[in-house]
């Protein structure tokens, strides 16, 4: 293969809005080979090139179990993400990777699983949901709690939608602020907790949202028993390699982008720089 | 190096060996640059070549690690991308580098070699032979020995010279090193036992003229690795620490990097650039977040990078060849021997000590 730095060309096929500033993208590598080749860990992170503009990781949200295609989801944040935002179906990208450690499917098989996303934490979240829902009887209850600043900034409406109707899942959502015509629950995402029956023994959580979020989140978690190894969550920070050589993303000896992003919240605890 | 593998060369043939060598290869050495500086440039001349010289202020690791370092060219055509990757290096061959130098770069290819492999810079380092010259005495500024890294190396070398006066002393360190001295098998004699015995005399001199200027990593690395260097510590030195980045720059074993595009005439160029952990930007996010917003945080990682026990046990060695260059270009006085005594001693003392 070429080398660790130098991407492959991928072809956008489709994209869907997600929210006024946020995208779904559905890309595949340009060489048939690679793409059917292409294989990764759910909460594997991408490095995407928008040629001239420059390189940025996001997180893979599509399932390993669907094969042929990768989808990401980004936010309009900075240079890579404005750039983006004016291709479309059709242009060509740069990827590398996968990068990271992913989440551990196989360990989480036979455990009840409660998924805690909020805003634009979702997504790294969604390639494990559908890849535990494509396999869904490995698995024990699946809990799916989501909630974002207003009802426009949720993301994939869709999905949360047709989870909601499947008898196997159990999915809740909340808005800090109401908007006309939503008629769910207001509040920040732990409100949630208290809404379904949470099995900290049985379960794992999956926490992955904005710093702020997640730090509420894991204290009201580890309130109601879940012990820190019970608790994952992704971390991140400024990235350039991706690939454990560059040293941005540091966070003492851990290099997020080699060591992580997935944590557990006992590793996350032990973590100092 | 077996001591039946050593070999001399008069003096005098030395220009008839770096002849060969640029038949063989480009040859980068010490040279008299514009201005008067020693600096490392590729050679036309034999003559050319410094055998004895002041290092240089910038090290060779660009050798390894070019300034500006293209990954990738991406130019569409038809609508569709085509990637070109750089040709692959060409055989140079570095004379004349010191022994902290020569560290540096074994250090540095050893750094992209581990994890992950960066096949980039290891055929850089594959097409690289270095020739090291071994140190008489301590620079004024150097503290190899305390690094494991000079005044004459056991390893990290493909060929160590030891200017013996009126003849050179040279042991090849591996099979490329070797081909150098194959090369002119008239100009090397095998090396007699008073060689041997004077290059070993040689090598006592040196390590016995290591004075005061050492640098005691041993206690500032337990202190760094245990979370014991007082917080206020890294406060109070980071005023002196004028975020120039010149100690990464100039840094044999500095390695951090950005990547950034570059469109020309419908030609993209992706590059790899020395980047510092000293510049507030380097963590910087998109979000406008930053983990490390002040200096003495930026400081901190560092030093921790370079001598803690986390690091020391992921790559065999600490951060540091004591080449002394940071001591050299730093104007704020917050170089590594620096910052270490006042992590061993628990206080800064401003300014460089008489």
């Amino acid at each position: 293969m070429s080398d660790l730095l130098v991407p492959a060309i991928a072809t956008i096929l489709d994209q869907q809005d997600e929210t006024p500033d946020t995208r779904t993208y559905r890309l595949r590598f340009r060489d048939d080979a690679q793409a059917e080749r292409f294989d990764f860990q759910p909460g594997q992170f991408l490095e995407l090139s928008v040629f001239g503009a420059g390189e940025a990781p996001f997180c893979l949200a599509s399932s390993p179990t669907r094969r042929g295609t990768i989808e990401v989801t980004v936010r309009r944040t900075g240079r890579v993400t404005d750039a983006l935002a004016a291709l479309g179906p059709g242009d060509e990208v740069g990827l590398r990777g996968p990068c990271g450690n992913g989440f551990d499917v196989t360990a989480a098989e036979g455990h009840d699983l409660v998924f805690v996303g909020g805003g634009i934490g979702l997504p790294p979240l969604r390639g494990l949901i559908w890849n535990v829902l494509d396999r869904r009887e490995a698995f024990g209850n699946v809990t799916i709690l989501y909630g974002a600043r207003t009802p426009s900034l949720l993301v994939y409406k869709q999905e949360l939608h047709e989870w909601g109707a499947r008898a196997d899942v159990e999915v809740r959502i909340t808005v800090d602020r109401a908007e006309p015509g939503w008629t769910g629950t207001v509040g920040m995402v732990p409100v949630l907790f208290d809404q379904v029956d949470l099995k900290p023994q049985s379960s794992l959580a999956y926490v992955c949202g904005p710093p702020i979020m997640i730090s509420f989140v894991i204290q009201d978690l580890l309130a109601r028993g879940f012990a820190p190894e019970r608790i994952i969550s992704t971390l991140e920070r400024m990235m350039q390699c991706g690939v454990g050589k560059c040293n941005h993303c540091c966070v003492g000896s851990k290099y997020l982008c080699r060591d992580g992003p997935v944590f557990n919240f006992r590793e996350i605890r032990e973590m100092w720089e | 190096m077996e001591v039946a593998d050593c070999r001399t060369i008069a003096r005098g043939d030395l220009n008839a060996w770096v002849t060969r060598l640029l038949g063989r290869a480009e040859v980068i050495a010490p040279v008299r640059g514009q201005g008067g500086d020693e600096v490392f440039a590729s050679i036309a001349a034999p003559e050319e070549v410094l055998w004895s010289f002041r290092n240089p202020l910038l090290p060779p690791k660009h050798l390894l690690l070019p300034q500006t370092d293209t990954l990738a060219e991406f130019r569409r055509v038809d609508g569709h991308y085509q990637v070109q990757e750089p040709p692959p290096p060409r055989p140079k061959i570095l004379l004349n580098a010191r022994s902290c130098d020569a560290v540096g770069l074994a250090f540095l290819a050893e750094m992209h070699a581990q994890d992950l492999t960066d096949a980039a810079v290891l055929r850089r380092a594959e097409a690289l032979t270095v020739v090291s010259l071994a140190c008489h005495q301590p620079c004024p500024l150097g503290f190899c020995v305390c690094c494991d890294a000079g005044p004459f190396l056991e390893h990290d070398f493909d060929l160590q010279l030891t200017d013996l006066g009126d003849r050179f002393h040279a042991e090849p360190g591996t099979p490329k090193g070797q081909a150098l001295l194959d090369l002119a098998p008239d100009l090397f004699q095998v090396a007699d036992a008073a060689a041997a015995e004077q290059r070993f005399a040689l090598e006592q001199q040196a390590l016995a003229s290591f004075g005061k200027e050492t640098c005691h990593f041993g206690a500032a690395m337990r202190r760094i690795s245990t979370r014991r260097v007082a917080e206020d510590l890294w406060e109070k030195m980071s005023p002196w620490c004028l975020e120039c980045g010149g100690c990464n720059h100039a840094c044999p074993t500095c390695y951090c990097f950005s990547v950034a595009d570059r469109t020309e005439n419908g030609c993209t160029t992706r590059c790899r650039m020395w980047d510092s952990c000293q510049y507030a930007e380097f963590t910087l996010e998109a979000s406008g977040h930053n983990p490390r917003p002040k200096r003495a945080d930026r400081m901190k990682r560092r030093f921790y990078h370079k001598v803690s026990a986390q690091y020391f046990q992921r790559d065999g060695r600490v951060g540091c060849v004591g080449c002394g260059r940071c001591v050299q270009v730093c104007m704020g006085t917050t170089d590594m021997p620096a910052v270490v005594g006042a992590i061993r001693r628990g206080n800064w003392v401003s300014g460089r000590p008489a």
